[in-house]
Protein backbone atom coordinates (compact mmCIF):
# COMPACT_ATOMS: atom_id res chain seq x y z
CA UNK A 1 0.00 0.00 0.00
CA UNK A 2 3.32 2.48 0.76
CA UNK A 3 4.91 1.18 -2.20
CA UNK A 4 1.69 2.02 -4.63
CA UNK A 5 1.34 5.18 -2.52
CA UNK A 6 4.77 5.90 -3.03
CA UNK A 7 4.08 5.56 -7.34
CA UNK A 8 0.84 8.02 -7.29
CA UNK A 9 3.05 10.81 -5.58
CA UNK A 10 6.62 12.28 -5.52
CA UNK A 11 8.72 11.26 -2.95
CA UNK A 12 8.30 13.16 0.48
CA UNK A 13 10.85 15.20 2.25
CA UNK A 14 10.77 17.21 5.33
CA UNK A 15 10.85 20.19 3.62
CA UNK A 16 7.85 19.25 1.91
CA UNK A 17 6.06 18.80 5.56
CA UNK A 18 7.25 21.69 6.58
CA UNK A 19 6.18 24.03 3.91
CA UNK A 20 2.66 22.31 3.86
CA UNK A 21 1.95 24.14 7.41
CA UNK A 22 -0.55 21.66 8.01
CA UNK A 23 -0.78 19.94 11.46
CA UNK A 24 -2.77 16.82 10.01
CA UNK A 25 0.08 15.20 7.85
CA UNK A 26 -1.26 11.59 7.23
CA UNK A 27 0.19 8.53 8.63
CA UNK A 28 1.06 7.09 5.77
CA UNK A 29 3.54 10.18 5.06
CA UNK A 30 5.39 10.13 8.33
CA UNK A 31 5.75 6.21 8.08
CA UNK A 32 6.85 6.57 4.27
CA UNK A 33 9.33 9.56 5.92
CA UNK A 34 10.52 7.41 8.42
CA UNK A 35 11.31 4.51 6.09
CA UNK A 36 13.85 7.19 4.13
CA UNK A 37 15.25 8.23 7.03
CA UNK A 38 16.15 4.54 8.16
CA UNK A 39 17.24 3.59 4.66
CA UNK A 40 19.43 6.51 4.89
CA UNK A 41 21.01 5.80 8.38
CA UNK A 42 21.60 2.05 7.11
CA UNK A 43 25.01 2.40 6.39
CA UNK A 44 25.93 4.94 9.25
CA UNK A 45 24.08 2.02 11.92
CA UNK A 46 26.11 -0.78 10.14
CA UNK A 47 29.41 1.43 10.64
CA UNK A 48 28.76 2.17 13.76
CA UNK A 49 27.81 -1.56 15.04
CA UNK A 50 30.89 -2.73 13.23
CA UNK A 51 33.25 -0.62 15.16
CA UNK A 52 31.23 -0.94 18.39
CA UNK A 53 31.83 -4.72 17.97
CA UNK A 54 35.34 -4.63 17.78
CA UNK A 55 35.53 -2.29 20.78
CA UNK A 56 33.59 -4.92 22.65
CA UNK A 57 35.74 -7.49 21.70
CA UNK A 58 38.77 -5.34 22.38
CA UNK A 59 37.14 -4.74 26.04
CA UNK A 60 36.32 -8.64 26.66
CA UNK A 61 40.23 -9.17 25.83
CA UNK A 62 41.08 -6.68 28.17
CA UNK A 63 38.63 -8.31 30.71
CA UNK A 64 39.66 -11.74 30.13
CA UNK A 65 43.65 -11.05 30.31
CA UNK A 66 42.81 -9.05 33.81
CA UNK A 67 40.94 -12.24 34.76
CA UNK A 68 43.35 -14.76 34.16
CA UNK A 69 45.79 -12.31 35.49
CA UNK A 70 44.27 -11.84 38.95
CA UNK A 71 43.52 -15.67 39.21
CA UNK A 72 47.46 -15.51 39.69
CA UNK A 73 47.02 -13.12 42.40
CA UNK A 74 44.61 -15.91 44.53
CA UNK A 75 43.72 -13.56 47.01
CA UNK A 76 41.76 -16.08 48.40
CA UNK A 77 45.02 -18.04 49.06
CA UNK A 78 46.55 -14.79 50.59
CA UNK A 79 43.89 -13.98 53.17
CA UNK A 80 41.90 -17.05 53.89
CA UNK A 81 45.76 -19.32 54.02
CA UNK A 82 48.83 -17.75 53.99
CA UNK A 83 48.42 -14.31 56.19
CA UNK A 84 46.29 -16.38 58.95
CA UNK A 85 49.47 -18.87 58.84
CA UNK A 86 52.08 -15.70 59.70
CA UNK A 87 49.91 -14.94 62.32
CA UNK A 88 49.96 -18.08 64.05
CA UNK A 89 54.19 -18.39 63.39
CA UNK A 90 54.69 -14.92 64.94
CA UNK A 91 52.09 -16.09 68.00
CA UNK A 92 54.16 -19.05 68.65
CA UNK A 93 57.42 -17.12 68.15
CA UNK A 94 56.32 -15.07 70.95
CA UNK A 95 54.84 -17.68 72.99
CA UNK A 96 58.43 -19.64 72.54
CA UNK A 97 60.50 -16.79 73.53
CA UNK A 98 58.20 -15.74 76.42
CA UNK A 99 58.89 -19.31 77.87
CA UNK A 100 62.95 -19.32 77.33
CA UNK A 101 63.09 -15.97 78.80
CA UNK A 102 60.58 -16.95 81.87
CA UNK A 103 63.25 -20.47 82.03
CA UNK A 104 66.43 -18.57 81.74
CA UNK A 105 65.37 -15.87 84.25
CA UNK A 106 63.90 -18.91 86.66
CA UNK A 107 67.02 -20.72 86.52
CA UNK A 108 69.12 -17.09 87.04
CA UNK A 109 66.98 -16.23 89.87
CA UNK A 110 68.05 -19.57 91.66
CA UNK A 111 71.63 -19.24 91.13
CA UNK A 112 71.56 -15.95 92.69
CA UNK A 113 69.52 -17.33 95.65
CA UNK A 114 71.51 -20.73 96.10
CA UNK A 115 73.31 -21.07 98.65
CA UNK A 116 77.29 -20.42 98.94
CA UNK A 117 78.09 -21.69 102.08
CA UNK A 118 79.40 -25.48 100.63
CA UNK A 119 81.44 -24.48 97.21
CA UNK A 120 81.41 -28.21 95.93
CA UNK A 121 77.15 -28.31 96.45
CA UNK A 122 77.09 -24.99 95.22
CA UNK A 123 79.58 -25.98 92.10
CA UNK A 124 77.21 -28.82 91.00
CA UNK A 125 73.83 -26.77 91.26
CA UNK A 126 75.20 -24.04 88.84
CA UNK A 127 75.88 -26.76 86.67
CA UNK A 128 72.95 -28.03 86.64
CA UNK A 129 70.76 -24.76 86.15
CA UNK A 130 73.69 -23.93 83.40
CA UNK A 131 72.87 -26.75 81.79
CA UNK A 132 69.43 -25.59 82.27
CA UNK A 133 69.72 -22.31 80.14
CA UNK A 134 71.52 -24.67 77.54
CA UNK A 135 68.30 -26.29 76.63
CA UNK A 136 66.08 -23.21 77.08
CA UNK A 137 68.12 -21.62 74.20
CA UNK A 138 67.13 -23.66 71.79
CA UNK A 139 63.89 -21.83 71.38
CA UNK A 140 66.01 -20.29 68.93
CA UNK A 141 66.78 -22.54 66.34
CA UNK A 142 62.59 -23.02 66.01
CA UNK A 143 61.47 -19.80 66.11
CA UNK A 144 64.46 -19.20 63.48
CA UNK A 145 62.59 -22.19 61.45
CA UNK A 146 59.39 -19.82 62.00
CA UNK A 147 61.31 -16.74 60.94
CA UNK A 148 62.29 -18.48 57.69
CA UNK A 149 58.79 -20.05 57.13
CA UNK A 150 57.81 -16.25 57.36
CA UNK A 151 59.78 -14.61 54.90
CA UNK A 152 58.60 -17.36 52.00
CA UNK A 153 55.73 -16.67 52.49
CA UNK A 154 56.11 -12.77 52.36
CA UNK A 155 57.89 -13.44 49.21
CA UNK A 156 55.14 -15.51 47.72
CA UNK A 157 52.62 -12.48 48.64
CA UNK A 158 55.34 -9.83 47.42
CA UNK A 159 55.94 -11.57 44.13
CA UNK A 160 51.89 -11.59 43.47
CA UNK A 161 51.80 -7.89 45.08
CA UNK A 162 54.15 -7.29 41.84
CA UNK A 163 51.48 -8.78 39.17
CA UNK A 164 49.36 -6.26 40.62
CA UNK A 165 51.41 -3.62 40.07
CA UNK A 166 52.03 -4.36 36.60
CA UNK A 167 48.41 -4.64 35.78
CA UNK A 168 48.27 -1.42 37.24
CA UNK A 169 51.05 -0.22 34.94
CA UNK A 170 50.04 -1.47 31.92
CA UNK A 171 46.57 -0.54 32.41
CA UNK A 172 47.45 3.15 33.06
CA UNK A 173 45.39 2.85 36.46
CA UNK A 174 46.55 5.76 38.50
CA UNK A 175 47.53 4.88 42.06
CA UNK A 176 45.20 5.77 44.66
CA UNK A 177 46.78 6.82 48.08
CA UNK A 178 44.44 8.51 50.91
CA UNK A 179 47.44 8.99 53.12
CA UNK A 180 45.04 8.23 55.81
CA UNK A 181 46.42 6.84 59.12
CA UNK A 182 45.03 4.17 60.69
CA UNK A 183 43.89 4.37 64.10
CA UNK A 184 46.90 2.85 65.41
CA UNK A 185 49.23 5.58 63.85
CA UNK A 186 47.00 8.15 64.62
CA UNK A 187 47.20 6.98 67.98
CA UNK A 188 51.26 6.35 68.05
CA UNK A 189 51.78 9.76 67.06
CA UNK A 190 49.95 11.63 69.14
CA UNK A 191 51.85 9.81 72.30
CA UNK A 192 55.19 10.14 70.20
CA UNK A 193 55.44 6.46 69.62
CA UNK A 194 57.20 5.06 67.28
CA UNK A 195 58.65 2.15 68.41
CA UNK A 196 62.44 0.57 68.74
CA UNK A 197 64.74 2.34 66.11
CA UNK A 198 67.46 0.53 63.74
CA UNK A 199 71.09 0.18 64.39
CA UNK A 200 72.33 3.75 63.31
CA UNK A 201 69.10 5.43 63.88
CA UNK A 202 67.86 7.30 66.99
CA UNK A 203 69.58 9.11 69.19
CA UNK A 204 72.56 7.19 70.87
CA UNK A 205 72.79 6.96 74.83
CA UNK A 206 76.06 9.29 74.59
CA UNK A 207 74.17 11.85 72.60
CA UNK A 208 71.12 11.76 75.07
CA UNK A 209 73.75 11.44 78.23
CA UNK A 210 75.06 14.75 76.35
CA UNK A 211 71.59 16.13 76.84
CA UNK A 212 71.40 15.65 80.17
CA UNK B 1 68.00 13.03 98.69
CA UNK B 2 71.34 10.91 98.41
CA UNK B 3 70.85 7.95 96.24
CA UNK B 4 69.82 4.97 99.81
CA UNK B 5 69.47 1.27 99.21
CA UNK B 6 66.16 1.59 101.24
CA UNK B 7 64.35 4.16 99.00
CA UNK B 8 61.35 3.40 97.51
CA UNK B 9 61.71 2.59 93.92
CA UNK B 10 58.23 2.54 91.29
CA UNK B 11 59.17 0.68 88.40
CA UNK B 12 56.55 0.67 85.37
CA UNK B 13 56.46 -1.35 82.64
CA UNK B 14 53.72 -3.37 80.26
CA UNK B 15 56.15 -6.39 79.89
CA UNK B 16 56.46 -8.70 82.86
CA UNK B 17 59.80 -10.17 81.98
CA UNK B 18 61.26 -5.98 81.53
CA UNK B 19 59.79 -5.96 85.17
CA UNK B 20 61.20 -8.81 86.37
CA UNK B 21 64.66 -8.10 84.75
CA UNK B 22 64.48 -4.25 86.91
CA UNK B 23 63.51 -5.83 89.86
CA UNK B 24 66.51 -8.76 89.55
CA UNK B 25 68.98 -5.69 88.59
CA UNK B 26 68.08 -3.14 91.14
CA UNK B 27 68.24 -6.34 93.86
CA UNK B 28 71.98 -6.70 92.48
CA UNK B 29 72.23 -3.32 93.03
CA UNK B 30 71.15 -3.46 96.52
CA UNK B 31 67.70 -1.89 96.21
CA UNK B 32 65.01 -4.17 97.45
CA UNK B 33 62.48 -1.91 97.89
CA UNK B 34 60.27 -1.64 95.09
CA UNK B 35 56.96 -1.72 93.66
CA UNK B 36 55.47 -2.43 90.22
CA UNK B 37 53.23 -1.14 88.00
CA UNK B 38 52.31 -2.40 84.13
CA UNK B 39 51.36 0.95 82.73
CA UNK B 40 50.97 4.77 83.46
CA UNK B 41 47.56 4.40 84.36
CA UNK B 42 48.35 1.46 87.18
CA UNK B 43 51.48 3.68 88.29
CA UNK B 44 49.01 6.61 88.82
CA UNK B 45 47.00 5.12 90.86
CA UNK B 46 50.30 4.02 93.12
CA UNK B 47 51.83 7.45 93.08
CA UNK B 48 48.67 8.76 94.22
CA UNK B 49 48.58 6.36 97.60
CA UNK B 50 52.24 6.05 98.23
CA UNK B 51 55.24 8.38 98.51
CA UNK B 52 57.77 7.05 95.96
CA UNK B 53 61.84 8.41 96.13
CA UNK B 54 62.25 7.09 92.74
CA UNK B 55 60.34 6.42 89.17
CA UNK B 56 61.54 4.22 86.38
CA UNK B 57 59.35 3.88 83.49
CA UNK B 58 58.76 3.14 80.25
CA UNK B 59 57.52 4.97 77.34
CA UNK B 60 55.45 3.33 75.22
CA UNK B 61 52.40 1.28 77.27
CA UNK B 62 48.85 1.72 77.11
CA UNK B 63 46.33 3.06 77.75
CA UNK B 64 48.72 5.51 79.53
CA UNK B 65 52.50 6.00 78.19
CA UNK B 66 55.58 6.27 80.39
CA UNK B 67 55.37 10.46 78.98
CA UNK B 68 51.88 10.69 79.88
CA UNK B 69 52.58 9.36 83.62
CA UNK B 70 55.52 11.70 83.57
CA UNK B 71 53.60 14.85 82.88
CA UNK B 72 50.67 12.69 85.65
CA UNK B 73 53.57 13.26 88.35
CA UNK B 74 55.10 16.52 87.46
CA UNK B 75 51.36 18.12 87.51
CA UNK B 76 50.54 16.36 90.82
CA UNK B 77 52.10 18.86 93.75
CA UNK B 78 52.54 15.97 95.66
CA UNK B 79 55.27 13.96 93.06
CA UNK B 80 56.19 16.71 91.37
CA UNK B 81 60.00 16.92 92.61
CA UNK B 82 60.21 12.87 92.36
CA UNK B 83 63.18 11.66 90.45
CA UNK B 84 61.71 10.23 87.34
CA UNK B 85 64.15 7.99 84.78
CA UNK B 86 62.78 6.66 81.47
CA UNK B 87 63.95 3.63 80.00
CA UNK B 88 62.32 3.02 76.47
CA UNK B 89 63.13 1.93 73.21
CA UNK B 90 61.84 4.79 71.99
CA UNK B 91 65.56 6.64 70.61
CA UNK B 92 64.05 9.38 68.39
CA UNK B 93 65.40 13.15 69.33
CA UNK B 94 61.90 14.24 69.70
CA UNK B 95 60.75 12.25 72.13
CA UNK B 96 64.36 12.86 74.43
CA UNK B 97 63.49 16.53 74.31
CA UNK B 98 59.87 16.33 75.14
CA UNK B 99 60.64 13.82 77.95
CA UNK B 100 63.15 16.47 79.27
CA UNK B 101 60.89 19.19 78.84
CA UNK B 102 58.45 17.38 80.57
CA UNK B 103 61.03 17.18 83.34
CA UNK B 104 62.12 13.71 82.65
CA UNK B 105 65.41 12.99 85.13
CA UNK B 106 67.72 11.15 83.11
CA UNK B 107 66.74 9.15 80.02
CA UNK B 108 67.83 5.10 78.99
CA UNK B 109 67.51 3.64 75.91
CA UNK B 110 67.10 -0.26 76.09
CA UNK B 111 68.89 -2.79 75.77
CA UNK B 112 71.04 -1.05 78.80
CA UNK B 113 73.74 -2.09 81.48
CA UNK B 114 73.10 -2.76 85.08
CA UNK B 115 76.40 -0.35 85.21
CA UNK B 116 74.23 1.98 82.88
CA UNK B 117 71.09 2.12 84.89
CA UNK B 118 73.18 2.41 88.02
CA UNK B 119 75.54 5.20 86.95
CA UNK B 120 72.47 7.43 85.94
CA UNK B 121 70.29 6.68 89.23
CA UNK B 122 73.29 8.06 90.60
CA UNK B 123 73.95 11.25 88.27
CA UNK B 124 70.06 11.94 89.31
CA UNK B 125 70.62 11.91 92.68
CA UNK B 126 73.88 13.59 92.83
CA UNK B 127 72.26 16.32 90.55
CA UNK B 128 69.39 16.89 92.74
CA UNK B 129 72.23 17.27 95.72
CA UNK B 130 74.07 19.63 94.12
CA UNK B 131 70.59 21.57 93.24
Amino acid sequence: MIQAAEQQKPELDLTDLAERNDERIPLKDVIALAEKVTAALKPLVRSLDRSMHQELREILGAIEGLRSELSRVDANDIFAKRIPEMGRELGAIVKATEVATDTIMNVAEQVLAADKSDPEKYAAEVEQHMMAIFEACSFQDLTGQRVTKIIHTMEVIEQRIEVLCRMIENNNIAPVSTGEMSEREKRNREKLVSGPAHEGEGVSQSDIDAMF
Amino acid sequence: MALDRSMRILIVDDYTTMLRILRNLLKQLGFENVDEARDGHEAAQLTARAKYDLIISDWNMEPMTGYELLRHVRADATNAHVPFIMITAESATENVIAAKRAGVNNYIIKPFTTEVLFAKMQAVFEKQMAG
